[in-house]
C-alpha cells in the first residue's frame, strides 16, 4: 500500500481543526483514525490525509442509567479489552468484536471506522443497528441521529465532511446475542445476525432483530419483529421465524455465497440469535 | 514529512512519504524480518509490534509510529543467539519456507507477552490472522506452547 | 526390517534445520531481500479481455511520461514459441506461449511491459499504454470449448505440439489394459462417481519475484523464486536468443511454491526487459495477479466406474479426467496423464483397465503445476467410488481398502502404460506400509465407534470418512540430480546442489545424508543451492524427487567422498584402508588409532600428495517408489445452515525411513491443510467475462490456523531399498486425502454425496434439499 496521490498527513488535535482541514482539502481530503480502510482501498484522488486518533475521541463510559458512550477512534482491541465494555448488555458488544477477524486488525480498527466505512459484511452495524445505536457527529454544528437513520440517507456523502465522535448505546433491559456464519473462522461473516429481546410474563414483549451480510449491510427486519412480539419463545416459534425468513427476505449472490443459500440459512441463524437472547433476557 | 520513532531500540528521524506504509519505512530502515505477502493486510506477514501491539504494517501509515516504537523479529534473537521463542520454533518444526515466520513468531510474542499458559485453543486463536500455507499450523501450536513451558521456567527475555 | 537406522546418528533425528536460525530471525534471505539500488521496476499490462486481437498498440504516450525506461510488447520483441512449464527435456507441454503475442487468450493475459523508475510512474505508464483490440467470441468452459464451430484459441500456426489446436484440444490420453468394458459388465457390483475439482491456486505467502541484471562481464544474472533454475535457464536463453552460458539463474530461499514456482513467468519478461535497458530490473507479481496471471490447479471433471465381486475385491477400473488447461497447455499432458497413473496402481487387482481424457484449452487462467499434479483430481473420484462400493457391499471401508491395495513384491500394469506424457517404466513396488497405516490409522482415530454411528446435537451430525492415496518419488528415467561434496581443510564439508529448497527442508535432508555417509554431525556440512554457476545440474523440486532423486546423488558424491578421505587416511595410519570407518568426524583404524578429519583435510590441501577431495555424483532413478497413505476425516454438519466444521483430519503416511521424521510429518500436515483448503474453501470465482473476482486473500479463503484444530500426520515404519538410507517420497501425497475423506465422511454425518469442490455451506444445503 501506498497512497501515491498523498501530499500530506495531518494529524489533528481536536474536530475542529480535522474540520477545517477537511474542508481545505474540497474532497480531496481523507480523514482516518485506525486508516485500516483508508489503506486497503486506495483512493486516487486524496491528497490529504488528516488522523483523528488524537482528537479526543476514544473514550468508552457508562452511563448513569446503563447505557454507553463510545469515542469514534476508540480500537476494536480498546474495546474486546475493556471491562466497562464488558458490562454492557451481558457483554453482546466485546463477544461481538472478538469474533473480528483477528488481534492484529482489531488493534488498528477502529469502531468509528467500522461504523463509517460499513462494509455490507460488517458485523458492527448489524449489531449496532439492532442495539439502537445513536451517533453524534460534527460538521461545524454538532449533530446527532439514530445509526438506522443516517444509514438510510446519503451517509458516505455526509461522511465525506463530517467528523463522527461518538456512538452511544441505550440502556439495555433485555437479552441481546450475534451470531454469525462464515466459511472459515478468521473469515468475514457470509450472513450476520443480532438480535435482542425483553420478556415478560413467559411472551416477548419486545424484540430487535437485524440482519446483515445478505449480502446488504446489516438492517432490521421490523416485521419479523412484529411477528415475534407477544408470542411465547420457544421451538415452534423459531420454526415459524425460520419459515417466514426464508419466505419473505430478500438476498442476493456476492464472492462469498449465494443468494439462494442466505435466505436458506437466514431463518436459522435468526432462530438460533433469538432463542440465545431469551436465555440472556431470563 | 520527518517523523520520529524508535525501531528495535534505535531512535530514528527519517523522511517518509505522506501516503508511505509502515511496511516500506520498516524495510527502508533495514528491518527485512518484514515482510509483504498480499499488501492489503489480509495475510499477516508483515505483522510488526507498533508501541507493543501487533498490527499490519502494510496497511499501517508510516506517519502512525511518528514519536513510537516499533519492534520486529530482529529485536529478538539473532542466529547465533535465538530468543526462546525462536528456538522453540525450530525445535518444534514450525518453520517451513520461513516467509511467514517472523509475523507469526511476533503475534506468538504478543500473546504470550500477556497470557503465561495458553491452551492451544489460545494459541489458535492468537495467530489466526496470520496466513502459513506450509505447516498446517500444528506445529506453530506446538511451538508457542513449548515456548510458553520455556517462559515459565524461567528461560524468557 | 534389517534397517539398521538405530545405529544412525544423524539420519531419523530431528536436526536443526539448516537454515531455520537465520529464517526464524527473518535474515534478508529471500529474492526481493536484494538492495540493487538504482534497479528499475517492471510491471505488466494484463489483458482485460478473455480472447481478443490485438489490432494495434500505441505506447507513446507511455513512453513520453518521464521516468520510463522501456515498454515492450509483441511488436518489438522476438515470436519464440515455448512452454512456460519447467520440465524435463524434450519439453512435453505444447510451445503455445510467446513472451508477447499478438493475441490475448484470456484475461490477465500479458499485453506488454513497462520498466521505470518506480512502481508508481510505472503503473502509470500501464495506464497510458492505449490497445486497440478486436474481441473474439471466449470460450469460458470446457463445453464451450469443445463445441462444434467454437473459435480456435491457438490458431497461431508456428505453436508446436498441440494435441488439436483446431478442436481446443492442447492433450490426450488413451491407455486401455485388457477390456474394461466387458469387465464392467460381468461384475458382479458397478457403481460410479463423477466429481469435479474447481480452480484454485496455490496462494504462496511469497508471490513471483525475479530480479534480472547483468554482471560484471556482462552476462544475465536472474535472482528468483523458482522451484526449477535450471528449467528457467534454458527457458530464458531459448526466449530471449542468448547462448545458455549467457544465463546464470540464482535460487535464494523460497516463500512457498507448491507447483506454481515450476513455471517460467516473470524471468523471461524481466530478463528481456533488462537486457533492453541495460538495467538491473525487478518484478514482483501483486496478489491479484497471482491469482490471474501465475497458473492454478487444472480444474477437473474426473469419472471413475469401478466393477467388483461380490467380495469387494475389483474387477473392473476406468477413469476417464476432463481438465481445464486454460489458454496455454502448460502441464496439460503431464497432469492428464498423472490423474491416472499416479492412483490407479493402488488398486492393483483389477486386470481389465482403462485411463483415457482430454486437456481442453479455455480462455481462463492457466492451469499448471500444483503439489499433487493430477492425482489430487483423480483420487476425489476414485476414493468416494470405492466408499460407495463399500456401502454397496456392507464392508467397512477400511476392509474394503485392505482387500484391494497393492502390497510389496506386487505391481501394476499402469507403470509400464503411463508415464509423464509418455510410456511408463514397470516396477514393482518394494516397500508398502499401507496396511500398517490403514490399521493404526483405524486405531488412533477411533474409526470403528466414529463409524457406527454418526452423532447428534441438535443441528449439527458429526461423521467420519476416510481414503487412501500413493503417489511417486520422482520421475523415473527422466529426472535427473546432481551433487558435489567438498572436503574443507578444517575437516568440514561444503555440499552443492541444484535440488531446490522450497521450505521443505530437503537442504536439510540432503545435508543428513551428507554427514550420515561421511561421519559428521550437519553442522559440519555448509549447504548451497542453488545457483547455475556454482551447483550442479538438478530438474528442480517438483514430482516428490528431492529427497529419492537429489538425494541418492548426494548419498552417491557422499560415498566417493568418504573413499578419497579413507585412501588419504590409510596412507597417514599406515593401515589397510578396508578396516577403516569414519565417525564422530575422525577416522578409525585398528589398534585404537585414528586421524581426524581435519588432519586428513589439512595433509590433503597442504602437506602430501596434494589434491582437492571431492566428488559429484548424478542419479537418474529407474524406478519411482510410491510413498503411500491412509487418511481419516471428521466433520460436523450443520443440517440447517450447510456449514461443514473439521473436527479433525489424520493422516498416516509410509514415506519409507523418515531422513527427518519432523519435517516429513510436516510436509503431510502442511499438504492435507491445502486438500483441506480444496474441500471446504477454496475456488476462483469469475464474472462473465471471464474476470476472477475473488482475487485477495479476503475473498478467496485458504485456512487459518482455526480451520484446522485437530490436524495430525503419523508416519509408519517402513524401508525402501532402493531409496536413500531407505527414503522415498512425502512433499505431495498428503493433499489427496482430505478432498474424498471430507466427501466421505460428509455422506456419513447427512447421506448426502459432494462431488463439486470445495463443499461450501450452500452445496451441502442444497445436496440435502435434494435429499428431502
Amino acid at each position: 500500500m501506498r497512497l501515491q496521490g498523498v501530499v500530506r498527513y495531518h494529524r489533528a488535535r481536536d474536530t475542529e481543526e480535522a474540520l477545517s482541514l477537511l474542508a481545505g482539502y474540497e474532497g480531496r481530503g481523507a480523514l482516518l483514525a485506525g486508516g485500516v480502510d483508508v489503506a486497503r482501498s486506495p483512493r486516487r484522488d486524496v491528497e490529504g490525509l488528516i488522523d483523528i486518533a488524537g482528537a479526543g475521541l476514544s473514550h468508552v463510559k457508562l452511563t448513569e442509567r446503563g447505557g454507553l458512550l463510545l469515542g469514534a477512534t476508540v480500537t476494536l482491541t480498546e474495546l474486546v479489552e475493556s471491562r466497562v465494555a464488558a458490562q454492557y448488555c451481558g457483554g453482546v458488544l466485546v463477544e461481538t468484536l472478538s469474533l473480528f477477524s483477528a488481534a492484529p486488525l482489531r488493534n488498528m480498527a477502529t469502531l468509528g471506522g467500522a461504523v463509517v466505512s460499513a462494509h455490507p459484511w460488517a458485523d458492527v452495524p448489524t449489531l449496532l443497528v439492532a442495539l439502537g445505536a445513536e451517533l453524534r457527529w460534527t460538521d461545524g454544528m454538532e449533530r446527532k441521529g439514530s445509526l438506522e437513520g443516517v444509514y438510510a440517507g446519503a451517509f458516505r456523502e455526509l461522511f465525506r465532511n463530517a467528523v463522527l465522535t461518538e456512538v452511544r448505546l441505550p440502556p439495555c433491559d433485555g437479552g441481546f446475542a450475534f451470531y454469525k456464519l462464515r466459511r472459515s473462522a478468521a473469515d468475514v461473516a457470509m450472513l450476520n445476525a443480532a438480535c435482542g429481546l425483553g420478556v415478560a410474563q413467559g411472551r416477548i414483549a419486545w424484540a430487535r432483530i437485524a440482519l446483515g451480510a445478505t449480502p446488504t449491510r446489516g438492517r432490521r427486519l421490523p416485521w419479523l419483529e412484529e411477528l415475534v412480539q407477544g408470542e411465547v419463545p420457544g421451538a415452534e416459534l423459531w420454526e415459524e421465524v425460520a419459515a417466514q425468513v426464508r419466505a419473505k427476505l430478500d438476498t442476493g449472490d456476492d464472492r462469498r455465497a449465494t443468494g439462494e443459500w442466505r435466505r436458506k440459512a437466514a431463518g436459522p441463524l435468526v432462530a438460533r440469535a433469538l432463542a440465545q437472547a431469551v436465555e440472556r433476557a431470563r | 514529512m520527518k517523523i520520529q520513532l524508535e525501531l528495535n531500540g534505535d531512535p530514528h528521524y527519517v523522511d517518509i512519504e505522506p501516503g508511505e506504509s509502515l511496511l516500506s519505512l520498516v524495510r527502508r530502515l533495514g528491518a527485512w524480518s518484514v515482510r509483504s505477502g498480499c499488501d492489503v493486510g489480509d495475510c499477516g506477514s508483515c505483522t510488526v509490534l507498533l508501541n507493543g501491539r501487533p498490527v499490519r504494517s502494510c496497511i499501517t501509515f508510516a506517519a502512525k509510529a511518528q514519536g513510537g516504537s516499533v519492534t520486529t523479529v530482529e529485536a529478538l534473537g539473532t542466529p547465533q543467539a535465538l530468543h526462546p521463542l525462536q528456538e522453540a520454533f525450530l525445535e518444534a518444526g514450525a518453520v517451513q519456507c520461513g516467509y511467514c515466520t517472523p509475523g507469526m513468531v511476533l503475534v506468538a510474542y504478543d500473546l504470550l507477552t500477556r497470557v503465561d499458559d495458553p491452551s492451544a485453543d489460545h494459541v489458535l486463536r492468537a495467530i489466526a490472522g496470520n496466513l502459513c500455507r506450509c505447516t498446517g499450523y500444528r506445529k506453530i501450536v506446538e511451538a508457542v506452547r513449548l515456548a510458553a513451558r520455556r517462559k515459565a521456567e524461567g528461560r524468557w527475555r | 526390517m534389517a534397517v539398521g537406522t538405530s545405529k544412525r546418528s544423524v539420519v531419523g533425528h530431528n536436526v536443526t534445520k539448516v537454515d531455520g536460525p537465520s529464517l526464524v530471525c527473518g535474515r534478508p534471505k529471500f529474492t526481493m531481500d536484494i538492495d540493487l539500488s538504482g534497479s528499475l521496476v517492471g510491471v505488466i499490462l494484463p489483458s482485460p479481455h478473455a480472447h481478443a486481437r490485438i489490432k494495434s498498440i500505441d505506447t507513446s504516450a507511455a513512453e513520453s511520461l518521464s521516468g520510463v525506461v522501456c515498454v515492450l510488447h509483441h511488436g518489438n520483441v522476438s515470436r519464440i514459441a515455448h512452454t512456460t512449464a519447467g520440465q524435463g527435456w524434450p519439453e512435453p507441454s505444447p510451445y503455445d506461449t510467446f513472451l508477447f503475442d499478438n493475441k490475448v487468450r484470456y484475461v490477465g493475459d500479458k499485453v506488454a511491459a513497462v520498466a521505470a523508475n518506480s512502481e508508481q510512474v510505472a503503473r502509470e505508464a500501464l495506464r497510458r499504454i492505449s490497445v486497440e483490440y478486436e474481441v473474439l467470441p471466449s470460450l469460458l468452459s470446457v463445453d464451450a470449448a469443445l463445441a462444434a464451430g467454437s473459435p480456435a484459441i491457438h490458431d497461431e500456426t508456428d505453436a508446436e505440439g498441440i494435441y488439436d489446436a483446431a478442436g481446443n484440444v492442447a492433450a490426450a490420453v488413451d491407455i486401455p489394459v485388457g477390456d474394461v468394458a466387458a469387465a464392467l459388465a460381468q461384475a458382479e457390483v458397478t457403481v460410479e462417481a463423477t466429481c469435479e475439482i474447481p480452480y484454485s491456486q496455490h496462494v504462496p505467502i511469497e508471490p513471483h519475484c525475479t530480479v534480472a541484471y547483468f554482471d560484471e562481464d556482462g552476462r544475465l544474472v536472474v535472482r528468483t523464486s523458482t522451484q526449477v533454475p535450471f528449467h528457467v535457464r534454458r527457458i530464458v536463453a531459448r526466449v530471449l536468443e542468448l547462448p545458455l552460458h549467457r544465463v546464470r539463474v540464482v535460487k535464494p530461499r523460497i516463500g512457498g511454491g507448491f507447483g506454481v514456482k515450476q513455471e517460467v513467468l516473470l524471468e523471461p519478461v524481466a530478463g528481456a526487459l533488462a537486457l533492453r535497458t541495460g538495467k538491473a530490473v525487478r518484478m514482483v507479481f501483486t496478489r491479484e495477479e497471482e491469482f490471474v496471471s501465475s497458473r492454478t490447479r487444472h480444474p477437473m471433471k474426473v469419472r471413475v466406474a469401478l466393477g467388483a465381486g461380490k467380495d469387494g475385491v475389483l474387477r473392473a477400473l476406468e477413469m476417464e479426467a476432463t481438465s481445464n488447461t486454460g489458454a496455454y497447455g502448460a502441464h496439460a499432458l503431464t497432469v492428464l496423464s498423472n490423474v491416472g497413473s499416479k492412483t490407479l496402481p493402488l488398486y492393483n487387482k483389477p486386470h481389465d483397465l482403462r485411463f483415457h481424457g482430454r486437456a481442453v484449452y479455455t480462455n481462463l487462467p492457466v492451469a499448471g503445476a500444483y503439489r499433487g499434479y493430477g492425482a489430487t483430481q483423480g483420487y476425489f473420484p476414485l476414493e468416494v467410488a470405492m466408499d460407495q462400493l463399500a456401502e454397496r457391499l456392507q464392508i467397512d471401508p477400511v476392509e474394503l481398502r485392505l482387500r484391494n491395495h497393492i502390497r510389496e513384491g506386487e505391481t501394476s500394469p499402469i507403470f509400464e502404460r503411463i508415464g509423464e506424457g509418455r510410456e511408463g517404466v514397470a516396477q514393482i513396488v518394494r516397500s508398502c506400509k499401507l496396511e500398517e497405516c490403514l490399521r493404526l490409522g483405524a486405531e488412533r482415530f477411533g474409526w470403528r465407534e466414529k463409524r457406527s454411528a454418526p452423532r447428534q446435537r441438535g443441528p449439527l451430525t458429526y461423521g467420519v470418512g476416510m481414503a487412501c492415496a500413493m503417489q511417486g518419488s520422482g520421475i523415473t528415467g527422466i529426472d535427473m540430480g546432481a551433487a558435489t561434496i567438498m572436503l574443507n581443510e578444517d575437516g568440514s564439508f561444503r555440499l552443492l546442489i541444484g535440488a531446490t529448497d522450497l521450505g521443505t527442508g530437503s537442504d536439510t535432508v540432503l545435508a543428513q545424508i551428507a554427514a550420515e555417509m561421511l561421519g559428521v554431525p550437519v553442522e559440519k556440512i555448509s549447504v548451497y543451492s542453488s545457483d547455475t554457476d556454482f551447483t550442479p545440474f538438478d530438474v528442480g523440486a517438483y514430482a516428490s524427487s528431492t529427497t529419492y532423486v537429489s538425494g541418492t546423488a548426494v548419498l552417491r558424491a557422499a560415498q566417493e567422498v568418504r573413499s578419497q578421505v579413507l585412501d588419504v587416511a590409510a596412507a597417514m595410519l599406515r593401515q589397510s584402508r578396508d578396516t577403516l570407518e569414519i565417525h564422530d568426524g575422525r577416522v578409525h583404524g585398528s589398534a585404537g588409532k585414528s586421524v581426524s578429519l581435519e588432519e586428513v583435510g589439512h595433509r590433503a590441501a597442504y602437506v602430501v600428495d596434494q589434491h582437492h577431495i571431492a566428488a559429484t555424483a548424478s542419479c537418474v532413478p529407474e524406478e519411482s517408489p510410491p510413498p503411500f497413505a491412509a487418511f481419516f476425516a471428521e466433520v460436523c454438519v450443520d443440517r440447517e445452515t450447510g456449514l461443514v466444521r473439521l473436527e479433525r483430519m489424520l493422516g498416516v503416511a509410509d514415506c519409507g525411513v523418515a531422513l527427518h521424521p519432523r519435517l516429513a510429518e510436516g510436509q503431510v500436515e502442511g499438504a492435507m491443510a491445502q486438500g483441506v483448503g480444496h474441500a471446504l474453501f477454496e475456488e476462483m470465482v469469475f464474472s462473465e467475462r471471464g474476470r476472477c473476482v475473488n482475487t485477495n486473500l479476503l475473498d478467496y479463503r485458504i485456512p487459518s490456523s482455526t480451520d484446522l484444530r485437530s490436524l495430525e500426520a503419523i508416519l509408519v515404519d517402513s524401508y525402501e531399498p532402493s531409496g536413500p538410507l531407505g527414503a522415498k517420497s512425502i512433499a505431495e501425497i498428503g493433499i489427496n486425502g482430505p478432498l474424498p475423506a471430507i466427501s466421505n465422511a460428509i455422506y456419513h454425518a447427512v447421506g448426502v454425496r459432494l462431488a463439486r469442490a470445495p463443499f461450501t455451506p450452500g452445496r451441502v444445503l442444497r445436496a440435502l434439499e435434494g435429499k428431502g
